[in-house]
């Protein structure tokens, strides 16, 4: 049997040119899908310093090849694209139902280019895509946009779109699917400078496998596994509500603009509490672990606030960086980001932010219009959001992301502005969690613990080996190890969650197989490679507009600060090594000592359409 | 001979930095009793205020998780018993 044919629709919003493009053999088999694909034609697509929110950017919505199908967590996508707040390469991953719709209409990615004179959607279904003038959706919040869409087109209709912060380029602007967000990174805000407000795709149920049979049995083999799984259940009981509880007792729960490793009175936002105001779950297309919890408030100054979380990263978002313990707040704060469209953790960071120039005096009430940013003080907390959102006085600058914001304030606010090449940083703390730490610094898309979660010094895992969470330069091969297992993760695209449910190290090659005939990706070792070659196709996009070396790094405060935290282990701790780290990491990988995939390297993984463009002189 | 507890990094703080905890015990949940009966600190991170096992926990005999057992799982002379966080991003 020949593997099944791939495609994608490219649409270029300056001259409403809409043309499919056949996905070649060779690009199938070196990439596969998902994060693969978003990489490759990116690099192909976009050339070097091409403005983020010019028209020559794209914006690139990839999938998996197992979206669509009735195998579980394996549905998600993503956005790629030249992000506007680190000026790198961006990849940021979204849930709910977009990815399977996608699939459903023929597509394996959406290739969004140029920018339309006027605000615009996109409608697409089995046979028709057309661009459509979005005027009277221009200013809604998501849910209403999505409502609206799905109203005219019709319940078999999904939508990804932009809220009013997109619209208004707030530089974290997130893309939203029913309460999911692509959020990090800025994708949304490449939408908004589009003048693209959604897309909305109109399909019926089907999806052609290239061996339908084999493949139900191996579904079958994946629910067995899951269902034997604690993790599964755990996840379907609680979500990541609970991360809270365990981040905080290890020391590694930003707090204070990271300051410190542990909230005092992180009780009060334990897993149970939430649970008190759950009303719901929520899940993801063809999972049955609907680990999304639909939280309401239902009295106080809150009352009526409603959100398909917060999980985790909003959680610590809208408490750690103000030391909020005001369980309710996180609740609104998370449903207004999602109706606005901005990443929950750069809106975090970038109030976490104020806060400390606040208390340093950088910033007076003048500058806030009136706020008092003091610790604790969640009523402004949510002002700082609605501001963000709609970039009015403080929230303007603040809007811009901490690096940006931090060179329009000056008078050394640079010294607290906390991210990786302009991409906040996300909630768990590098200087207690090293491993994560170093993962931040090298990340090719900024400060994200999605880009190499590090599960051997957070929850103890031994796999590849045990780590000492306080080693630094030891841990190298480790760091390489997670970056690699999530970029392969993400040719699915699978939810991260499922990496602890058992079944990917025995499943995934299979399943990849029986659903598109690639005859390489039945062999596990030949997947477990790609991540190599994904992780080097990224860093060659980077390099190629500039990146080296340099900007492998961390915020000066970890390696000059020591960590506080309270009763938890890691008082006094500082990144120490970084360089060592850096020199051990790049001769590891096989990179020059600048961070620059050395040609042998290249050669090796197939890249060599990609030495043209490496300054190795 | 009794059996061991591999003690996970999160612990190893409230265990003197001990990797390896010897305890006793003819099921996972009294060799988890032995466990804190030594080093008193680790039940606050193993147990509700109701001594249940967090949720997040997955406890393994000999590298098979003992899931839906858990604390009930016999255990013999010579087994290893190690432990997991289950968390993730989010």
């Amino acid at each position: 049997m020949t593997a099944i044919p791939r495609k994608g629709l490219t649409i270029n919003l300056s001259d409403r040119e809409i043309k499919e493009e056949p996905v070649s053999e060779k690009v199938a088999n070196d990439f596969i899908g998902g994060r693969g694909f978003g990489i490759y034609y990116l690099y192909r697509d976009v050339l070097p310093n091409t403005d983020p929110l010019g028209e020559n950017n794209k914006l690139l919505l990839v999938t998996g090849p197992l979206a669509g199908t009735n195998a579980q967590a394996v549905s998600r996508w993503m956005v790629c694209t030249r992000s506007p707040q680190t000026g790198a390469f961006a990849r940021s991953v979204c849930g709910a139902d977009f990815g399977a719709w996608m699939r459903f209409a023929g597509y394996d990615f959406i290739r969004v280019g140029g920018k339309a004179e006027r605000p615009v959607y996109i409608h697409l279904s089995n046979d028709t895509c057309q661009i459509k003038d979005a005027d009277e959706l221009w200013g809604k919040g998501t849910l209403e946009t999505q409502e609206s869409l799905i109203q005219q087109y019709g319940k078999n209709t999904r939508v990804a779109c932009i809220g009013p912060a997109g619209e208004k380029l707030v530089r974290y602007a997130a893309i939203a699917s029913a309460r999911r967000t692509a959020g990090r990174c800025g994708t949304g805000t490449v939408m908004g400078s589009k003048n693209l407000k959604a897309i909305a795709i109109s399909a019926q149920r089907n999806v052609q496998l290239h061996d339908p049979v084999t493949f139900k049995e191996l579904v079958k083999e994946q629910i067995k596994l899951m269902q034997e799984s604690k993790a599964y259940h755990h996840h379907t009981d609680v979500g990541t509500t609970t991360t809270h509880d365990i981040t905080n007792p290890l020391g590694i729960y930003p707090v204070r603009n990271f300051r410190y490793g542990q909230q005092n009175g992180y009780e009060k936002l334990s897993g149970e509490e939430y649970r008190k105001f759950r009303t719901g779950n929520f899940g993801c297309y063809s999972c049955s672990a609907r680990c999304g919890k639909i939280h309401h408030v239902s009295s106080g100054p809150y009352a009526g606030s409603h959100s398909e979380g917060p999980e985790y990263e909003t959680i610590w978002a809208f408490s750690g960086p103000t030391d909020n313990t005001n369980i309710e707040a996180t609740i609104a704060a998370d449903q207004l980001c999602d109706d606005l469209g901005i990443d929950t953790i750069s809106a975090g960071n970038a109030i976490g932010f104020a806060y400390e120039l606040y208390e340093k005096g950088i910033l007076t009430r003048q500058d806030t219009d009136g706020l008092e940013l003091t610790y604790g003080n969640h009523a402004a907390m949510i002002e700082l959001i609605k501001k963000i959102g709609r970039r009015e006085g403080i929230g303007n600058v603040l809007a811009e992301g901490v690096m940006q914001a931090a060179a329009l304030i000056g008078k050394g606010a640079e010294s607290y502005a906390i991210h990786v090449k302009g991409l906040e940083l996300p909630a768990y703390e590098p200087r207690g969690a090293k491993c994560l730490g170093f993962n931040y610094a090298t990340s090719n898309i900024g400060a994200s613990h999605g880009y190499g979660y590090a599960p051997q010094e957070v929850f103890g895992s031994p796999i590849p080996r045990p780590v000492d969470r306080f080693a630094e330069e030891e841990n190298a091969d480790i760091v390489i190890f997670n970056q690699h297992s999530r970029a392969v993760n993400e040719l699915g695209i699978c939810c991260s969650f499922a990496g602890l449910w058992g079944w990917i190290p025995l499943l995934l090659h299979k399943m990849l197989f029986a659903a598109t005939g690639i005859d390489q990706i039945a062999d596990p070792g030949y997947l477990r490679s790609l991540g190599d070659r994904i992780i080097n196709l990224e860093r060659a996009f980077n390099v190629r507009d500039g990146f080296r070396r340099k900007h492998d790094t961390l915020p000066e405060r970890f390696l000059k600060e020591p960590l506080h935290t309270g009763t938890a282990p890691g008082e006094g701790q500082m990144i120490r090594a970084l360089d060592k780290f850096l020199d051990r990491y790049y001769k590891m990988r096989g990179w020059t000592p600048e961070g620059i995939p050395s040609p042998q390297k290249l050669n090796e993984l197939g890249l060599s359409f990609v030495l043209k463009d490496m300054p190795y002189q | 001979m009794g059996v061991q507890i591999e003690v996970p990094p999160f612990l190893q703080h409230l265990t003197n930095a001990m990797k390896v905890a010897k305890v006793s015990g003819n099921t996972v949940g009294e060799c988890l009793d032995d466990l804190v009966k030594q080093f008193p600190g680790t039940q606050k991170l193993l147990f509700d205020t109701n001594r249940k096992l967090f949720g997040h926990i997955d406890l393994f005999v000999n590298g098979v998780s003992t899931f839906p057992e858990e604390l009930a799982k016999p255990v013999n002379d010579g087994d290893t018993i190690s432990m997991l966080y289950l968390i993730d991003g989010g």
